[in-house]
This record gives C-alpha cells, sequence and structure tokens, in this order.
C-alpha cells in the first residue's frame, strides 16, 4: 500500500537524509559530490576516503567513493589508490582487506595523485647543449 | 723567373692550350681568332683553335664526364674519365686534353665512348672503399653521381673474403680539412689548386701505380687562406671539412644564398642550414668577385654564430650587466638619448653593419641632431673627404685587376685582407705576366713582387719618378694601384690618400688601356665601410673622443679599441649580434642579427650593393638591426617613417640610389675633382707603414664572429704550432 502511493521514497529520502547527517549535512554533500546517495560503509583507505556500496543502484552506480573531508573540493579521481581502484571499477569484489593474494613488497611505492598543475609537476628538462650559445657578461 | 707551377712549365698541357686553357674573364681582350667547325655528335659547332674537345661540347650542352678536369685549373688529363670516340681514330682520346681539329667528328654516346667509360670507372672503384653510408660526400660526390650514369650496372667483384682494396693512410692536413686517402682517385685536383691559385706548393704525389698517393711527403698541415677550397674541388670524400664531419646529408639542409660579410669583397655564398642551424657556408659563383672560391675565414667562422650570442637585452644593474625586457633596455636607452644634447651624443659602426641599420642609426641620430656618425676604420676628412665617392671604392672592380700589367700595392696585405682579390693578382702574375709591386712592410702574397720599401715616403718618390720603378711604370699599358684603407687611418692617412691621388693621376695621362681604366683602387678590409662612407658617416674616432659624448652609441663597433677609460662618464649603448669589446664596456645591450639572420645590404670594396639572405631567425630575443633602432627612434618619441625593410630600402634609394641596384656597380669618377680638393699641405709620418694581418695566423681572427668561433681558434693555433715546428 505504501509503495502504492510512493509512500517508501519519502521514507528512503528522509532516511538518506539522516545517513548524511541531517540537512545540513546533506546540503554540504550536495555542495560537495553534487548527489546525495547513501550505501554500507566498505572500507576507508589510509588517505581517508571512504568506499561504499548499495546495491538498490544499479551496476556502475552501486559503488562510489567519497574522497577525504580535507581535500574538500580539491579532490580528483588520481586521488584514489590503486588497491581501491579495482574494486571502485569492478575488476574484483573483494576490497583490499579482504583479499588475500594482493602482492604487498617492501619497495613497493606510496601511493601520489596527479601532482599536474601544482608545483610539485613533473616538468622535464634539457639535457643536451643549447644550438646557440649566449655570451655571459663579466 | 718561372712562374707556371712545375705541371705547366713541363709541357704538360701549357704548351698547347696556352692561355684559352684558363677560364679567365680577361681572355675576352684578345683578338677573335678565326674558328674552326667540329661535329659533336653530328652537331657542328664553331670554336677557337686550341678549344679542346671538352670545351667544344659544353658550347651545345653535351657533358662529357670528368674527374680531373676543372675549368680553372690546369689541365692534368690523369683520370681518362673523359675518354671519347673521334671518327677516324683507332683509339679513344681523352676529351680534356686533346685540342679539336678541323672536321673532327666527335662520338660522345658511342660504344666505344661508353665501354672506355665503363672501363675506366670500374678501375676507379676497384680501388674505391665502398663507405659511401658513411662518407661525407655522400650526396654530393661526383663518383658516385658518374658511376650511376656512366659506369657499367653490374659489378666483377667477387673478391669478398680477401680484403685486397688499396689502403692509405690518412694525413693530418690541418685543423680544417678531414682526409681519407683511402678514398683518393688521384685526380690532382687539389694539388693543382694548391700550387696554382693558393700559391702554397705544399701538396704533391709521391709513388706510382696503385702506389701512388697524394700528400705533403713530409708531414705538414696544408695551412693557406683559400684551403676549404680543396673540399668543394675533390669529386670524392678523400677531402671534407672538418667541422662539417658527420654534421649533415646534403638533402636535408636548406640552402639560401647570401653574401660574405667577414671582408669586404663581397663573396658570394650559400649558407646551408637545418632546424634553425647555420651548418656550413659555400662558395656560390660569381665571376666578378669571387669566381668559385671562398676564403676559410667566410667559409668556416659559421660556427662564431653559435658562441658568443647576445640572445636578450642587457642593461647594467647594480655596475653588472643582467638580461632584461626589452622594453627596460629600450626604455633606458631612449632616455639617455633623450637627456643627452645633440652636440654631446655620438656614434660609432663596426666592420658588420648593414646599409640598412646605418641609414637608420644616421636618420635617428640626424633627427635628434647629432652628425657626429663615425666608422671604426677612420677616414680622412680633408680633402674632398667622403664627398667624392671615386676616393673609397675599388674603381677599377676586382675582375679589372687581372687586365693590369703594373700593379703597385700600397700598405696592403691582400693575401689576408681580400684573399679572393689575391687569388685574381696572383692568376695575372702567373697567366698574364703581371709585375706586381708593393710599398708596405714585406709580406708573403704567394707570389713575387717588387718591395718598394715600407715607408710612405715612396709614393711621392713614385709621383715624382725619382725612385727606380718608375721605369716600370712608365712603360705600363694599363697601370693600377691598390692603397690599403687601413693607412687611411694613419694620422697621416689624408697625406697618403692625396698622394696616391696624385700618382694616380700622374699614372692616368700615360695610360693606353682600355677605356674607363681607373688607375686608382682602394682596397677595404671591413664590409661595412662603403656603405657608410656613401651614407655619410663622416666622423671620425678622435674627433668623437675629443667631443667627450654623453652618450654614445656602438653599432657592431668591437674593433675601434674603444675603452671604458676613454668613455669615463658616457653612457654606452652597445647594438650587435656577439658579446665582444663593445658589449663588455656597454650600459645598454640591445641584441641584433648576424649577418645570415637578416635580409641586409652590403657594399662591397668596388661599391657593389648585394643583398643577404635570412638563412636562419635572429637567436632568443635578437632582431634585425634596423628594427631596434626604428623600436628605439619611437621610444625617444622621434618616430623614423619606415615601417617595413622596402620602406627603409625607399629610403636608401633617396640617399644613395646605387645602394640598392643590387648586383650592380655605379663607377665613380670626378678623380680630378679630388685631386684638386686634396690638401697639397702636410707631410708624411716618420713611422713605416704597417699592416694589422701579416701572418696566417693574424687573418683567421679579425671579428666578432670569427672571433668567437672555434674552429678559427684552432687554425690560428695551427698556424703557430706549424711555425714552431718550422724554426
Amino acid at each position: 500500500m505504501a509503495k502504492f502511493f510512493g509512500v517508501d521514497k519519502v521514507v528512503r529520502f528522509f532516511q538518506i537524509v539522516r545517513d548524511n547527517g541531517g540537512i545540513r549535512g546533506s546540503l554540504r554533500a550536495l555542495y560537495r559530490r553534487d548527489e546525495l546517495k547513501s550505501g554500507t560503509l566498505i572500507g576507508e583507505d589510509k588517505y581517508g576516503n571512504r568506499y561504499f556500496e548499495n546495491n538498490m543502484h544499479f551496476y556502475g552506480r552501486n559503488r562510489w567513493v567519497e574522497y577525504a573531508d580535507h581535500v574538500g573540493l580539491d579532490y580528483n579521481a588520481s586521488q584514489v589508490p590503486p588497491e581501491w581502484f579495482g574494486w571502485l571499477h569492478y575488476k574484483t569484489d573483494l576490497p583490499p582487506y579482504k583479499d588475500p593474494s594482493r602482492p604487498n613488497y617492501k619497495w613497493m611505492l606510496d601511493h601520489t595523485e596527479n601532482m599536474t598543475g601544482t608545483r610539485d609537476a613533473y616538468m622535464p628538462y634539457s639535457t643536451t647543449r643549447p644550438k646557440i650559445e649566449a655570451w655571459k657578461p663579466k | 723567373m718561372l712562374r707556371l707551377p712545375l705541371i705547366r712549365a713541363a709541357g704538360l698541357s701549357g704548351c698547347r692550350l696556352g692561355a684559352t686553357g684558363l677560364h679567365t674573364t680577361a681572355s675576352k681582350l684578345q683578338a677573335p681568332p678565326e674558328q674552326i667547325e667540329v661535329f659533336i655528335d653530328d652537331i657542328p659547332v664553331l670554336v677557337d683553335p686550341g678549344t679542346t674537345v671538352l670545351q667544344a661540347a659544353a658550347k651545345i650542352g653535351v657533358e662529357i664526364p670528368r674527374f680531373c678536369y676543372h675549368e680553372r685549373l690546369a689541365v692534368a688529363g690523369n683520370c681518362r674519365m673523359c675518354l671519347v670516340e673521334i671518327e677516324k681514330q683507332i683509339k679513344p682520346v681523352a676529351a680534356c686534353a686533346m685540342p679539336v681539329m678541323k672536321g673532327w667528328r666527335v662520338k660522345t654516346n658511342s660504344d666505344l665512348t661508353r665501354k672506355a667509360r665503363e672501363g675506366v670507372m670500374e678501375f676507379l672503384l676497384v680501388n674505391h672503399p665502398l663507405d659511401c653510408p658513411i662518407c661525407d660526400q655522400g650526396g654530393e660526390c661526383d663518383l658516385q653521381d658518374q658511376s650511376m650514369a656512366f659506369g657499367n650496372d653490374r659489378s666483377r667483384f667477387v673478391d669478398i673474403n680477401f680484403s685486397g682494396k688499396r689502403a692509405v693512410e690518412d694525413k693530418d692536413v690541418g685543423p680544417l680539412i678531414k682526409t681519407v686517402m683511402t678514398r683518393c682517385i688521384h685526380c690532382t685536383r687539389c694539388i693543382r689548386f694548391a700550387s696554382e691559385v693558393a700559391g702554397v706548393d705544399d701538396l704533391g704525389t709521391t709513388g706510382r701505380g696503385s702506389d701512388m698517393q697524394v700528400g705533403t711527403y713530409v708531414e705538414k698541415m696544408f695551412l693557406s687562406e683559400l684551403s676549404g677550397n680543396v673540399i668543394d674541388l675533390c669529386p670524392v670524400g678523400a677531402l671534407t671539412s672538418k667541422p662539417y664531419a658527420f654534421v649533415a646529408r646534403p638533402w636535408e639542409t636548406r640552402r639560401t644564398d647570401s653574401i660574405d660579410v667577414l671582408d669586404a669583397v663581397g663573396s658570394n655564398i650559400v649558407v646551408s642550414t637545418r632546424s634553425g642551424e647555420v651548418l656550413r657556408v659555400l662558395p656560390r659563383l660569381n665571376e666578378e668577385i669571387n669566381e668559385e672560391w671562398l676564403s676559410d675565414k667566410s667559409r668556416f667562422a659559421c660556427d662564431g654564430l653559435k658562441r658568443q650570442r647576445l640572445l636578450t637585452p642587457m642593461m647594467k644593474v647594480d655596475s653588472k650587466l643582467q638580461p632584461v625586457e626589452w622594453e627596460d633596455a629600450l626604455v633606458a636607452a631612449s632616455r639617455a638619448l633623450q637627456q643627452a644634447p645633440a652636440t654631446k651624443i655620438a656614434a660609432v659602426t663596426g666592420k658588420l653593419a648593414d646599409a640598412e641599420a646605418l641609414i637608420s642609426l644616421k636618420d635617428l641620430f640626424n633627427k635628434l641632431g647629432s652628425e657626429t656618425l663615425a666608422t671604426e676604420q677612420p677616414f680622412p676628412k680633408d680633402g674632398a673627404g667622403i664627398d667624392l665617392r671615386s676616393s673609397y671604392i675599388m674603381n677599377n672592380k676586382i675582375a679589372g685587376i687581372e687586365e693590369a700589367d703594373v700593379v703597385v700595392l700600397i700598405g696592403t696585405n691582400p693575401r689576408f685582407e681580400a684573399p679572393l682579390v689575391n687569388t685574381r693578382l696572383r692568376k695575372s702574375y702567373l697567366h698574364r705576366e703581371q709585375t706586381i709591386a708593393l710599398i708596405g712592410p714585406e709580406v708573403d702574397l704567394t707570389y713575387e713582387y717588387e718591395h718598394l720599401g715600407d715607408s710612405a715616403e715612396v709614393i711621392s718618390q713614385l709621383k715624382n719618378g725619382t725612385h727606380p720603378f718608375c721605369a716600370t711604370l712608365k712603360n705600363a699599358k694599363a697601370p693600377l694601384i691598390i692603397l690599403g684603407a687601413e693607412q687611411l687611418g694613419r694620422s697621416d692617412g689624408s697625406k697618403i690618400l692625396a698622394e696616391t691621388q696624385a700618382l694616380a693621376a700622374s699614372l692616368g695621362k700615360t695610360v693606353q688601356a682600355p677605356e674607363n681604366w681607373k688607375v686608382l683602387n682602394v682596397l677595404h678590409s671591413n664590409a661595412s665601410q662603403v656603405a657608410a662612407l656613401d651614407l655619410g658617416y663622416g666622423s671620425s674616432l678622435a674627433e668623437i673622443k675629443a667631443q667627450n659624448p654623453q652618450v654614445l652609441f656602438l653599432l657592431g663597433a668591437d674593433d675601434a679599441d674603444i675603452k671604458r677609460e676613454d668613455f669615463p662618464n658616457t653612457f654606452i649603448i652597445y647594438l650587435g649580434s656577439h658579446g665582444d669589446q663593445g658589449a663588455c664596456i656597454a650600459d645598454v645591450v640591445l641584441p641584433g642579427a648576424a649577418y645570415t639572420e637578416k635580409n641586409a645590404s652590403y657594399v662591397n670594396t668596388e661599391g657593389r650593393a648585394q643583398q643577404t639572405g635570412t638563412a636562419v631567425n635572429p637567436p632568443g630575443m635578437a632582431r634585425p638591426d634596423w628594427k631596434i633602432i626604428r623600436a628605439l627612434s619611437e621610444f625617444i618619441g622621434v618616430r623614423l617613417p619606415y615601417d617595413t625593410i622596402h620602406d627603409v630600402r625607399g629610403r636608401l634609394e633617396q640617399v644613395a640610389p646605387h645602394l640598392v641596384r643590387y648586383g650592380d656597380i655605379e663607377p665613380a669618377n670626378y678623380f680630378a675633382q679630388a685631386l684638386e680638393l686634396a690638401k697639397k699641405t702636410g707631410s708624411f709620418a716618420s713611422d713605416p707603414l704597417e699592416l694589422k694581418q701579416k701572418t696566417l695566423d693574424e687573418f683567421f681572427m679579425t671579428d666578432v664572429v670569427s672571433r668567437a668561433s672555434p674552429t678559427m681558434a684552432k687554425c690560428v693555433q695551427a698556424v703557430i704550432k706549424q711555425r714552431q715546428a718550422q724554426l
């Protein structure tokens, strides 16, 4: 009956609002991510990104990441570390902490996000001699 | 006196061919003898007697392949590539050495001719290494081209396991020429060039048959101011350019026709560039000026265009030159020029300045109310000064030197000041019995000359007829006087010029030479000098020093020995391409373009205007010089009324129309008037005539480009080393 009148959708709306931390929290979430969702927290990586799953949404929309709070609006996809990338893109259904076969060597580097456009961006420099050598005043 | 090198004197060719064997512009003077008719491939052709088969064929456009024959060298006839069949003769004959006989029927494409060529080519290739892929001559190699065109299409070379090819040790002939003597096919062009044109009888052959080697016999470097030409002459890759080794292939390079400005001859050159870099400079044919030769400085100093360059404008900040933006530099320069009174600004131009920059600078200074514009090399102001053009150009033209029978050189060393003028003198000395005399320090001119002394008094003695040489001069049919422009900078420069003019006038009376024969010639060493004098750069450095200017503008003036101590409170603006003396003392440095980077006009010592081509763009923030002066004028607030190079040339045409008539010479007259105006008083200074360039090591580094060139530095070292080894 409730389903017939669409009352369950209203109920779910309020549930989602509650999950996102009330009206204020929901507005903030909308502002940051442009959508309001709630799901099961699958895990959190060491950078503070939280990964959610809600199979009510269709495939492709049912796993998502909420970026760490401290980055604010400066989030981008390269902040997802490779171990979670696989889960997020359905390469595997096992989140990293449940995956026993995941290699973990000493020499593996920590993940870094893409630094393009920042001060730490990679800047190649020429190692060849310049074709024209400038005069240096004494 | 044995003038001709041994190869000709021995009768190998000289007696048979006479003067017609050699390509001279002067030969047209002789009366035309009766012509004979021969048939080349059944086409009749009328030629002078004594013409070779090869020349007769060339007359109707039939090219006979050759390696050893070169039209400017004596005929050797030893490569046999030019064998052709002549009807009713059993054996094929060497076309380059055989004078034609009446009614001969030459077959340049018969079976016998083709077979002979294929045979010769096969013999040449038997001992020629198969290293075309790593050979610098690849792509411009006569042997490659002719083996494709005239060689057999199949090989009889089966002996791949036995290294039976001739191998010859490479020779060290100096820092300019790389030798791979195994590739040599013994055409002896380099030997003939060295002994006939360069006048350095160092090269020769040793051994015979397959043991024959071209070399210097004792280990010695081939050091001459013209040595680079053997690279062009060598038909194979035996002699290649050392600085250009493994740099580029001829088909990758872009070629720009241009003009050389490192001496005042104005040799025509081709600048080879690739990806914004000048790789090499080659001579371009111009019978009037450089024929097909080029001096080593012009050819090899091009790597100086990549060193010591001014790439950004600079300004003195905290008493140190710092790179700044164009605007800052121009503002600083314009403020200095604005604040100085018109009587307290002066300009000096260097030897590489082009006519466009010269006219812009002059217009700018004239607009500011100043006329204190000087050239680096002073020209006497007394008498006619720079008003009469005849007193500062080579009136009789470079090619005209060949027609003179007596030449008096006054205070000049043409061998190093203008190597391609010297080749003309040497050519006439060898083939036309020219008598040459020199007043000035005794130097090696590659030919014998009569040394009349090194005092300027000798000019007066010649004029008055009290000198023993006057007997020769009196009998001269076409006498010529070549006065070195360097002497005009002496304290008695005006006296020297006046006396020389008087001497020329007295000789001119007895002259029986062709019409328009001009006795007086001035040989300059600075490429910009004639244009600057044409445009009215009439002041002198001494005047500027006396004026104690508030602002001094140096347009590439690096060789005038301008010192900071002489101008302690002067604001010095330097505009030029290289960081050298001028930039060191400057308060503001404006980076200009070098001669390969701008389309600019230069006037050579004959007064012939020619233009350089833009082979590459000016590096960094550098710009063509006239544009900088134009921009500066706008900053000062006296805008020059031209925006494009065409406008500048329009202005040039207003001032001196001959400056834009490229390739032509506007003859100068008014010799008598110049003589009238010349000051009769004054006396010669007691010190003897002196020259800046007396030996070969002084030749290589004379301007900013060659001073920045590592190759030229190596040349100087090589000459000094060789001299010490000989002592």
